[in-house]
């Protein structure tokens, strides 16, 4: 058992080693004056992949989408679930059917109460 | 598949659902209590009339209906029973979601029992996040900065215990490939000793289980939420976090445990030594802090995570030294239904006194005795048995988790709970203290309603019974940890 956890430390010292050594190599090269130094605006620029954003990036959305994220979940995951059921259905037979009604009873509930306190109404 | 042994869960589902649609109906909101009550007496008489039988599993082994899941059914529809009583009154502060209030206590019940009763790893993880969910929602009911802020508190760290938990259960099932517990128990005796010894994996996966166990009873490294959340919570809440939470966590505790670890005998003596550690921080951390706190439902907080302390005395003498008695499960149990009547007695008081006085502030109780002489006798009565002091029920409690300890070799753990105990005693003395012997701002009455006094009478009979005949509900304990026996 000590040996496995030996294992495990011998891989630590080795994750360290290495990060270290990636963090050094540039600063090592820099410093021997291998990499030239000649900042200018481009280079300097934030690097991202694509194109450079237009606006500002934190763009709001409006919170009623949220209730609608919520509804389109519950549908999603009965929907997840009718497609095996569907599939099976004569193999599962009267039970099957009945219990699959249990479920979608329960889920209407959610939407009925979404519904009654009018989360579908866009204010 | 009998689905007639599973009538308690789908009594409570229906219920649920028809409180959310009766609330989209009616205006007349204490018919949902009613109709809640009346949910919980249907599903908790079916259950005391399944009390004693040898069902089978149910759902593919995935759900057991033994006297041990059935007492603990009993015990989560009776705190939710007195917690719906008590919220009769506190839930007109909610402007709104009065309905939603007793879906979520129902739904978190559900999650409760079904924790009492899975032999599964993948539904255990279901019905911890079934309760845990519905708590997150019923903690930020208030809507005010604190509730909200502990409401966030606990679902986050919550998340966390629920990643750490499925880690260790992905680790147990990577190391016997199984995740029914009597199957993980069948393949870990299979195995020789010295491949076990070899195994960090298994090990490491059972100190990840404890740990995310451990918050739900908070124990103490994982105890930081407990203080903000049980101040913020809503009352009723918080009496139900504190007690029914806390006993589900330990129901799921001792099932896994004994189930899936039980055997070989060294491996129990490694948990139960991990459980002898957290006994000790649980209960020095949590009496020390209790200490200097000025409000009660804190205190009450820190309290019960140095109750969590003294419960982990009795799993740590079972797993240390794993004799064939039950006297320890069977005693951790009885502390547990002592603990629910005790926590719960004294809750159902503050609420009824901050209710009146809008404040938790332990200063403002000044006078209780003469301005609520029964609201300061019940609560007194509750600190004097979380205390462990006789006649009430915490004393007897204490008394058959230290003596099984003491059976079992763990003289060292009982001297430090002994201590512990007294140190107790002065913070819960100095709020009883306030109350009879302090100076009332004002002489006027703290009336309390009907509901409450019958939770109260309820929860302080239960502390009384418990303490005078502990012999009927010692029996009942023993019957439930009888299946632990092979």
């Amino acid at each position: 058992m000590l040996a496995n956890y030996g294992y495990i430390g011998l891989f630590l010292i080795a994750a360290l080693l290495f990060t270290l050594l990636m963090v050094t190599i540039p600063i090592a090269l820099r410093f021997l004056r291998i990499v030239p130094d000649k900042p200018n605006p481009i280079k300097n620029s934030i690097f991202e992949c694509g194109m450079e954003t237009i606006g500002k990036t934190w763009v709001r959305f409006n919170i009623h989408y949220y209730y609608y994220a919520l509804i389109f979940l519950a549908l999603d995951v009965l929907v997840v679930f009718l497609y095996p059921w569907a599939v099976n259905l004569r193999e599962l037979g009267g039970s099957g059917f009945i219990i699959i009604l249990v479920l979608m009873a329960i889920v209407l509930v959610g939407f009925s109460y979404a519904w009654k306190k009018r989360v579908l109404e866009w204010k | 598949m009998n689905l007639a042994l599973f009538i308690p869960e789908l009594a409570l589902v229906a219920t649920a659902v028809i409180v959310i649609l009766l609330d989209l109906l009616t205006e007349q909101k204490r018919l949902l209590a009613q109709v809640s009550i009346s949910g919980l007496v249907v599903a908790g008489g079916v259950t005391v009339a399944m009390w004693g039988h040898n069902f089978p599993t149910i759902f593919n082994n995935m759900l057991a209906v033994d006297n041990f899941a059935l007492f603990f059914k009993m015990l989560f529809l009776g705190v939710a029973f007195l917690v719906i009583l008590s919220s009769v009154d506190y839930v007109i502060k909610f402007a709104r979601f009065q309905g939603e209030y007793y879906a979520l206590v129902l739904l978190a019940t559900l999650g409760m029992m079904l924790m009492a009763a899975t032999t599964n790893l993948i539904a255990i993880y279901i019905a911890i996040e079934l309760t845990s969910i519905s708590l997150y929602a019923l903690v930020g009911f208030l809507k005010d900065a604190k509730s909200t802020e502990a409401s966030l508190k606990y679902l986050l760290l919550g998340a966390v215990a629920s990643a750490v938990l499925l880690y260790g259960m992905a680790l147990i099932f990577g190391f016997t490939g199984k995740t029914n517990l009597h199957d993980i128990a069948q393949s870990i005796q299979a195995l020789s000793p010295p491949t076990l010894f070899a195994s960090p994996a298994l090990i490491l996966g059972i100190v990840l289980l404890v740990a995310g166990f451990g918050f739900k009873i908070a124990a103490v490294p994982f105890q930081m939420w407990v203080p903000d959340v049980y101040e913020g919570a809503p009352t009723p809440i918080t009496a139900y976090l504190s007690v029914a939470s806390k006993a589900a966590g330990f129901a799921i505790i001792l099932r896994v445990f004994f189930s899936a670890f039980g055997q070989p005998d060294w491996l129990s003596q490694n948990w139960g030594l991990i459980f002898a550690g957290l006994a000790v921080i649980s209960m020095t951390l949590g009496n020390i802090m209790a200490i200097p706190q000025s409000n009660i439902k804190r205190l009450l907080g820190y309290s019960s995570i140095a109750q969590a302390g003294y419960l982990m005395v009795g799993l740590a003498a079972l797993g240390v030294s794993p004799v064939g008695d039950i006297l320890g499960q069977s005693g951790v149990l009885f502390f547990l239904a002592s603990y629910v009547f005790t926590n719960m007695g004294a809750f159902i008081a503050v609420i009824a006194i901050s209710g009146k006085l809008n404040s938790d502030l332990i200063d403002d109780y000044a006078g209780m005795g003469k301005r609520a002489p029964l609201l300061a006798l019940a609560l007194t009565l509750c600190l004097i048995s979380l205390i462990g002091m006789p006649p009430a029920a915490g004393f007897m409690a204490k008394f058959y988790i230290f003596s099984a300890a003491v059976q079992h070799d763990l003289l060292w753990l009982v001297v430090i709970a002994v201590l512990n105990s007294v140190i107790s005693a002065y913070y819960y003395l100095r709020v009883v203290k306030v109350m009879w012997l302090g100076q009332a701002a004002s002489q006027e009455k703290v009336p309390s309603s009907a509901a409450l006094r019958l939770a109260l009478v309820l929860s302080c009979l239960g502390v009384l019974l418990l303490g005078i005949i502990p012999g009927y509900m010692m029996r009942l304990a023993e019957l439930a940890a009888r299946i632990f026996i092979p």
